[in-house]
């Protein structure tokens, strides 16, 4: 046996830092050395992320404080409101909450499901205090004792350069080595396996495994081998990305924007001081410059120079191969619209964490780890490219985008959806049903006739039955302290 | 079961319900035990338990062990519930793994309260109380089939099901789309409805025999096709437990009921005739037979569509896996409670609906498939030709896949949906002796002194807990006595 003793982290960006940190803490007792060799600012690398509430559990991992990740200038998300995805002036919220509470059992999104089938205006937005809360500019954390109260959750808005800042230092002082260089060459043992990475500056480091955190530019992966790859960008277009900072909103509301455009989608995310803005789009229908141009259109106030990258939605097939494994972006890259960016990165260190292996060599654990990141990122871009299957938007990008014809796994999910309401899940889905519930009926995606057991009970359900819970849920979201104030450490 | 789950589910007006039944043609009556899920079937469609199972002279079941399956002189139970507990995020069976390499042996059935109660035959209820430990199991049922459909007879008429006594003699298919119109019975009435649910047994009545659907063979991997049943007198303690002994061409079953025991030989025709094969199984009862052995033939697989045009094929006529892991009236409970979970508000089915829930039956019978091989699979024997045939055999990938994960370190691979979870994956792959070669890494990160401490509470709250409870018997008496019955009652299959 041949133990993994030292664990090297290629990258810069909070991907590479998260997964030092959190790998150096759960092998710990085994004495794993960890090395990030940290490659400097890279072009590709975000302005910042929404994330998702998951990015929770990650600081709770990595022994982070709420407190801490204020300090960088986060601000809080309940959910993403998108704007003009079906008609102009159409908007709808995918708040990290559930809708409503059960009738006898079912799901209350059912009874909007009939609802608007049968021509009533209602919206999930009304069922929900942390959508209401958004709505208002006001936030508070989830409060145990009534469901009303504590069924939603929260994410972040981070920016990239203090967040990882602030990484860096955790990392530090938790013992993780770090190693400032760039990536020249491996060297490997005559069974492929990589045994030093070789810097710019003739510095050797040797590991018995290695995370690729690079991001697209996949510099690690990219010496091991080519890279047998998936592309998605039929189903997923957009390439271009033009992302800067604008000025800041006065108690901005707890929740990201996204609009859409002729050929892709802008977005709009609060921080402390300041506000970052992109312009997500398909080269195919639109020139870098009128991207630019619908941006600063859009966001007159911007404060830094605009950056424009690239990237090709898709997945790498074998994201670990050998003892190198790609993490993060690397290993898949897919628009931010689900805010799944450091999410996938989270998906690979439990996985990772799982699966350790036994050995520095041994392969079992790549095949299954392989299995199950190619699931998740799956899953990711299912969820993702629903945006643009549900919604009705008009113009040639959109009519194109959807017209491609589905993955199957996703074709049965809306395909079942749209004949009977119902929603499935598979094994390692990210969103739950509720995620594609406040998506679906937010894009205005209607079934052509509901499962009869659950009309049954909902039929019954009045609008004169549900108001009530909705004025209860405006209260309870007045009584909510302003995002601005939540977001001073301790207030 | 199905007219039953209807029933209780739709009221008259939205969907009526008639049954079509011939009093001539016998049932099957394999597959009297069950597993845990069914008490959420009886109470959704509310059944009460108590009722059930003194009506169908039931018995308490905490698992089912293995006799002889991967060397001869092995018993193993593979039990409703679960081994220790997960500690730091890292599955129980890791430390007793790490244990074992440290040279300290303990059983792993010491860890498993309905293991250690099965083997001393005791039996009590599950603590709602999550933090006490005896509250990690779940039981099931051992009941006689025949008297089931009965109770179920009464339980759906009661609820406005329609019965029509009388054998099908005739099909009629709509000439535009060839979906079932109408059925024809022996005395002439024809009988229309909107859908057709297939619960005629192995021939498929509507689903193969009218509208020709096709069957996928799964006997390459299950190569038992046939069985002979037979119940007996019972002789000793009544076990919470259903037994299956693997034998030189299959396996027999043994399930204890209040009034008799249920046997059978579950066998592979080209390995031993049938003659061979019964008087086997008449050699090897506890107690005086009661009746003459009866036979079944059957092939291992599934219908490729278990709903096909607006015909549900559900029991037998979707598909056959052998009752080894006590699936048969659990796959029936789920299609059921998949197709009312499905079923639209008109009758006009979607494709769509229609596609969707059969890739989750497909998916439903997968997973039990490679469940079921792998028992046979994971063998030492090879003192006879079918054992030798299993041990070699090709697996599905997704078994094989499976197998070597946890063969290498110890990884059970589990899913979202479908049945058989983590525990019931180790009981089967130790007792099959698929061995580990490693445990999880972070096992390790346990100090030693901890390690051996945290198991012996784990054993000695188990045995204490075990010991506080009633004998089976006992339990049964108070919960459930069922009506003594006539010899002539009980020996019906």
């Amino acid at each position: 046996m041949n133990p993994v003793q030292r664990l090297v982290v290629v990258g810069s960006g909070a991907t590479a830092w998260t997964a030092a940190i959190a790998l150096h803490r759960a092998l710990r007792q085994r004495k794993l050395e960890v090395t990030v060799i940290d490659t400097g600012p890279s072009a590709d690398a975000p302005i910042g992320y929404w994330t998702l509430p998951s990015q929770r559990a990650v600081h709770a991992m990595i022994g982070v404080r709420e407190a801490d990740v204020l300090r960088t200038g986060a601000t809080f998300k309940l959910g993403t409101e998108h704007r003009a995805w079906s008609r102009g002036d159409s908007r709808f919220l995918h708040a990290h909450a559930e809708i409503g509470t059960d009738i006898e059992g079912m799901p209350f999104y059912k009874y909007l499901q009939l609802a608007a089938m049968t021509g009533r205006e209602d919206r999930p937005e009304h069922y929900s205090v942390a959508a209401i809360a958004a709505g208002l500019s006001r936030f508070a954390r989830p409060k145990e004792g009534s469901p009303l109260t504590s069924n939603f959750t929260y994410a972040f808005h981070l920016e990239e350069a203090p967040y990882v800042a602030m990484l860096r230092e955790v990392a530090r002082s938790a013992g993780v080595r770090r190693v400032e260089g760039t990536l020249a060459q491996v060297h490997r043992a005559a069974d492929g396996h990589v045994e030093t990475l070789q810097l710019a500056n003739g510095e050797q480091v040797p590991g018995d495994l290695f995370l690729d955190c690079t991001g697209r530019q996949a510099q690690l992966m990219n010496l091991v081998e080519a890279g047998d790859r998936e592309n998605w960008s039929k189903w997923l277009p957009c390439d271009r990305q033009w992302s800067a900072l604008a000025n800041p909103q006065e108690n901005p509301p707890p929740l990201t924007r996204t609009i859409a455009g002729s050929a892709g989608w802008l977005w709009w995310a609060p921080l402390a001081q300041a506000s970052m803005v992109g312009h997500v789009y398909s080269s195919a229908f639109l020139s870098d410059d009128e991207a630019l141009a619908q941006l600063k259109k859009t966001v007159p106030d911007l404060r830094t120079e605009p950056r424009l990258q690239s990237f090709s939605a898709g997945r790498r097939r074998q994201p670990w191969v050998g003892n190198c494994i790609a993490f993060g972006e690397a290993a898949m890259e897919l628009e931010p619209l689900a805010g799944a960016q450091l999410h996938a990165g989270q998906l690979g260190i439990g996985t990772l964490v799982e699966l350790f292996p036994l050995d520095a060599r041994s392969q079992v654990e790549a095949v299954e780890y392989n299995r199950i990141m190619g699931e998740h990122a799956d899953a990711l871009r299912d969820f993702t490219m629903a945006h643009y299957r549900a919604n009705s938007r008009t113009g040639a990008f959109w009519e194109a985008t959807r017209s491609e014809p589905s993955p199957a796994r996703l074709a049965h999910k809306l395909d079942l959806y749209r004949a009977s309401g119902r929603i499935i899940l598979l094994d390692y889905e990210t969103f739950e049903e509720v995620d594609w519930a406040w998506l679906l009926l937010g894009s205005g995606c209607l079934p052509a006739t509901l499962e009869a057991q659950i009309e049954r009970l909902v039929e019954k359900v009045t609008p004169a039955d549900v108001v009530p819970l909705h004025r209860h849920l405006v209260e309870l979201a007045k009584s909510m302290p302003p995002h601005a104030q939540s977001l001073r450490p301790h207030g | 079961m199905t007219a039953a789950g209807f029933a209780s589910v739709f009221k008259p007006g939205q969907v009526e319900v008639q049954l079509i039944e011939s009093s001539e043609i016998g049932i099957v009556g394999v597959g009297e035990a069950t597993l845990p899920h069914i008490r959420f079937f009886n109470r959704r469609i509310g059944i009460d338990e108590r009722e059930l199972m003194a009506k169908t002279q039931a018995t308490f079941k905490l698992g089912i062990e293995f006799v002889d399956w991967a060397r001869k002189g092995d018993s193993y139970i593979h039990p409703f519930g679960v081994y220790g507990g997960k500690i730091a995020g890292v599955p129980f069976h890791n430390y007793w793994l790490r244990q074992e390499a440290l040279g300290v042996h303990t059983p792993l059935e010491s860890y498993s309260l309905p293991i250690v109660a099965s083997r001393e035959g005791r039996f009590a209820l599950p603590s709602e109380d999550l933090t006490s430990v005896l509250s990690t199991f779940g039981y099931a049922f051992q009941f006689d089939a025949s008297l089931y459909a009965k109770y179920l007879r009464g339980f759906s008429e009661q609820r406005g099901v329609k019965r029509t006594d009388g054998k099908i003699v005739d099909v009629k298919l709509r000439g535009t789309d060839g979906w079932i119109e109408s059925v024809k019975i022996e005395n002439g009435a024809e009988i229309t409805g909107d859908l057709f649910i297939d619960c005629s047994g192995f021939r498929g009545l509507l689903i193969e025999q009218a509208l020709k659907t096709g069957y996928d063979e799964w006997t390459k991997w299950l190569p038992c096709d046939r069985a002979a049943a037979v119940p007996c007198e019972n002789a000793g303690p009544l076990t919470p437990y259903t037994r299956a002994t693997a034998r030189e061409a299959g396996w027999q079953w043994r399930i204890p009921l209040q009034h008799r025991t249920g046997n059978g030989y579950v066998y592979s025709s080209p390995f031993i005739s049938d003659d061979e094969a019964a008087s086997k199984l008449m050699s090897r009862l506890d107690g005086k037979p009661l009746a003459d052995p009866r036979f079944l033939r059957f092939t291992a697989g599934r219908r490729r569509k278990t709903w096909n045009r607006n015909c549900v094929a559900i029991g037998l006529a979707g598909g056959f896996l052998e009752p080894l892991e006590s699936t048969s009236i659990h796959l029936i409970q789920v299609a059921i409670t998949t197709l009312i979970d499905y079923l639209p508000t008109t009758m006009e089915f979607d494709e769509r609906i229609v596609d969707g829930y059969n890739r989750w039956i497909e998916m439903e019978y997968d997973r039990v498939r490679d469940f079921l091989i792998l028992h046979y699979h994971a063998t030492e024997r090879d003192d006879s030709p079918i054992w030798n045939y299993c041990r070699t055999m090709a697996v599905p990938d997704s078994l094989a896949h499976k197998m070597e994960l946890f063969r290498e370190r110890a990884k059970v691979i589990t899913y979202k949906d479908g049945l058989f979870l983590e525990p019931s994956w180790l009981a089967v792959y130790f007792g099959q002796r698929v061995v580990p070669r490693a445990y999880h890494p972070l096992a390790d990160a346990l100090p030693a002194a901890d390690l051996e401490s945290r198991l012996k509470t784990v054993r000695t709250q188990i045995s204490d807990a075990v010991a506080g409870m009633p004998t089976h018997e006992e339990f049964l008496a108070q919960y459930c006595p069922a009506d003594p019955m006539p010899m002539a009652a009980g020996a019906r299959p």
